[in-house]
């Protein structure tokens, strides 16, 4: 009885978890086919991988988008993580009444779309444009500013410094610690896990933007990823084993950022809904 | 500690490339005020579809005596082309913005009406009279010129000879017929050979476009008011729409790709469509020389003529420094340019619309996929009889209203409900 239960369970899994990751497979098979036989829905690896590749390399800068992504990506998570960090520690440990009000007007942001702040945006950016030309329109830097600061990571720092041991604090300033020096040297440390997952979210929101870099980044050398691959399917006869070549490509960072902290993620994430 | 510091001096590196991507294109700014785009004297055009609008540009450069013109083409989607020209006008900085773009004829009056100012007419690079009637209506607004006339999407009725000819008829059968005619032709086909004979996206409805254009009419009129409740074309089109589906004349299909493999998979017997859908079909080799073109069908009213349109996209150049530079380019090649029309059919496969260009060798090709029939040939004759129609401002938006109101007359709601309650929402939503 136990057996089959058993037999039961895993065998609903089984499936569960081929129909989650079937997309993915179909879709590195739909690599190595013809667009003809990608649009038939050929299920079985072709042999037009080599040539799908080199199609990809000889039209699109590839290499660019690669590397402007990965900058804007990088550097992005890296000021999300350490701004909204710093938000949120701050917002707990020097807890007062009025910071709260403040934190909920700071969450009521969260409900304001970003299309409705676009266009004020790109105005804005347009002005910067004439002041300083390197952080203006048609600039990574144009791309990065404006997602650094979230709501929702100040949120999530927040939530999760409840968990933290508020007795360090104290101790780090018996122990004649600066402030700053208690939240880099005690803090950071021990909320590895809370780090790790954020920078998963913050990582892979960044790398799959697609619509504030497709109005302020005009240049194909500031091309991202994302508006590449939306190009590649803007033909009337869209080559869809090269755009499939392509995604794959564009998927695996972010799989691999998640494979490496999956640990932490699932820890970090546990942490914040028990907070 | 040794960690740190060599973090920081990675972070730094990084920040500093992100700058500097910037710094490239911004040098030659700082002395223009209200664009970035001409700063070297370089031109830039925004066009969708390496294969087709990017490589017709390129045809035009090779045909452009000028050593002093710098034309930087950059791709974009063209739904991503929308989005950067809204967002861009709207918030009333021209920077960023591009000296030559592409927009679908469709969508022209929206951009034209809503930005007058943003566009910089072009009526004295070429002449209007040159190109066909039916492009200018949608390129013009307030009397003056503002797109130059690209692409026709003359539609016809594409078929596979094997499948219609198994069922009974002749090439001659599919000439010159009305959509009537046709849902019997489908039919038969479908009852003898057990295909469909068209496929269709449910949330596409181009092909009610195309049959309205055969009488001229559309879901607007040109004065701009919305006219569904009392339009006998949409009423008569709609109805051909619904007997297809009716007699399982038709594959439904979800998508553009699936939309692409009915054909090529052999599960229709014909495509009625506009003329850049021949690459997709002659893409499958195991069909060549099964394929033929008819003319397109159409209404029954009187004045119909075998001639409609699907798509098709225009030219505009943007009011900003290098207007002239642009508007000259453009008049030079696409605006006047017969050899450069011969090379583009040839070496892109485009029809253009430039009316003198269908006298020369390459429109008489004779395509062996197709037969050995002058598809080319045939499309620019039937282009000169497009009836002309004004496209007005909501084409698309009217449209996903109908298509909502099209499931309820599909699942037996009156035709005359479906229309005025279509003509109601679409007064509600943009008047």
């Amino acid at each position: 009885m136990r057996l089959i239960k058993r037999i039961a369970t895993y065998l609903f899994l089984s499936v569960a978890a081929f129909i989650s990751i079937f997309p993915f497979i179909w879709m590195v098979i739909s690599m190595t086919n013809k667009s003809v036989d990608v649009t038939r829905g050929r299920l079985l690896p072709g042999t037009h991988f080599i040539e799908n590749i080199t199609t990809l390399f000889e039209t699109q800068n590839i290499g660019t988008a690669l590397t402007n992504s990965f900058i804007v990506a990088i550097i992005t998570t890296i000021l999300t993580l350490l701004i909204g960090s710093l938000a949120g520690y701050g917002f707990e440990i020097y807890r007062t009444k009025r910071k709260d009000v403040v934190f909920s007007i700071l969450i009521l942001s969260m409900m304001i779309p970003f299309a409705a702040i676009m266009i004020p945006l790109y105005r804005f950016f347009g002005q910067v444009s004439s002041v300083a030309p390197a952080f203006g329109i048609d600039t990574l830097a144009a791309v990065i500013m404006p997602t650094v600061i979230t709501a929702f990571f100040i949120f999530f720092f927040r939530q999760n410094t409840k968990l933290f041991a508020r007795d360090l604090v104290e101790a780090g300033r018996m122990d004649g610690l600066s402030e700053l020096g208690i939240f880099f040297k005690i803090y950071v440390p021990t909320m590895k896990t809370t780090y790790a997952a954020a920078a998963i979210i913050a990582f892979m929101n960044s790398w799959n933007n697609y619509l504030w870099p497709l109005v302020v980044l005009q240049s194909p050398r500031n091309q991202t990823i994302p508006l590449l691959i939306s190009n590649l399917g803007s033909g009337y006869s869209p080559d869809f084993g090269v755009i499939m070549t392509a995604i794959v490509i564009a998927t695996l960072p972010t799989a691999l950022v998640f494979f490496l902290m999956q640990k932490h993620f699932v820890a970090g994430m546990m942490g914040s809904v028990k907070g | 500690m040794k960690k740190t510091s060599l973090f920081l001096l990675l972070f730094g590196l990084l920040f500093f490339m992100a700058a500097c991507s910037g710094e490239e294109n911004a040098a030659g700014n700082e002395e223009e005020n209200d664009t970035n785009a001409s700063s070297d004297g370089e031109i830039i055009a925004w066009a969708w579809d390496q294969h087709f609008n990017i490589a017709a540009l390129n045809v035009a450069l090779e045909h452009y005596e000028d050593e002093n013109f710098n034309l930087e083409i950059i791709e974009n989607a063209q739904d991503d082309i929308v989005q950067r020209l809204n967002t861009g006008l709207s918030s009333g900085t021209m920077k960023g913005m591009p000296n030559i773009v592409l927009i679908e004829d469709q969508r022209a009056q929206s951009f034209l009406q809503s930005y007058p100012d943003a566009f910089y007419p072009i009526d004295d690079y070429f002449s209007t009279d040159d190109f066909a009637d039916y492009k200018i209506a949608p390129t013009s607004y307030d009397g003056k010129q503002y797109g130059l006339p690209f692409d026709t999407g003359v539609t016809g009725l594409f078929y596979r000879t094997d499948l219609i000819e198994e069922a009974g008829y002749t090439h001659d059968d599919l000439v010159d017929i009305t959509w009537g005619e046709f849902t019997e032709i489908a039919k038969d086909v479908t009852d003898k050979t057990g295909v469909a004979m068209i496929s269709l996206d449910p949330n596409d409805l181009g092909i009610l476009r195309v049959m309205m254009q055969t009488v001229g009419s559309w879901y607007t009129n040109p004065e701009g008011e919305i006219t569904i409740a009392n339009n006998d074309a949409l009423r008569e089109a709609l109805e051909h729409y619904k007997t297809l589906l009716d007699n399982d004349s038709v594959k439904i299909v979800s998508d553009w790709s699936t939309f692409l493999a009915s054909f090529n998979n052999g599960e229709v017997a014909s495509v009625p469509s506009g003329n850049w859908i021949a690459p997709s079909i002659s893409a499958e080799d195991s069909q060549n020389g099964l394929w033929k073109l008819a003319p397109i069908p159409r209404l029954e009213a009187a004045g119909a003529v075998n001639a409609s349109n699907l798509g098709g996209s225009s030219w505009y150049v943007l009011n900003i420094d290098g207007k002239e530079a642009a508007a000259e380019f453009l008049g030079k090649t696409f605006g006047s340019n017969v050899d450069f029309y011969q090379d583009l059919v040839e070496e892109v496969g485009a029809i253009g619309t430039y009316k003198p260009a269908s006298e020369g060798d390459a429109y008489t090709f004779e395509n062996e996929y197709f037969n050995g029939q002058q598809i080319i040939y045939e499309f620019s004759q039937w282009m000169e009889d497009i009836p002309e129609v004004d496209y007005g401002l909501n084409t698309y938006g009217i449209e996903d209203i109908l298509a909502a109101e099209v499931q309820n007359y599909l699942n037996g709601k009156s035709l005359d409900d479906v229309l005025a309650d279509t003509q109601t929402q679409a007064e509600n939503q943009f008047k």
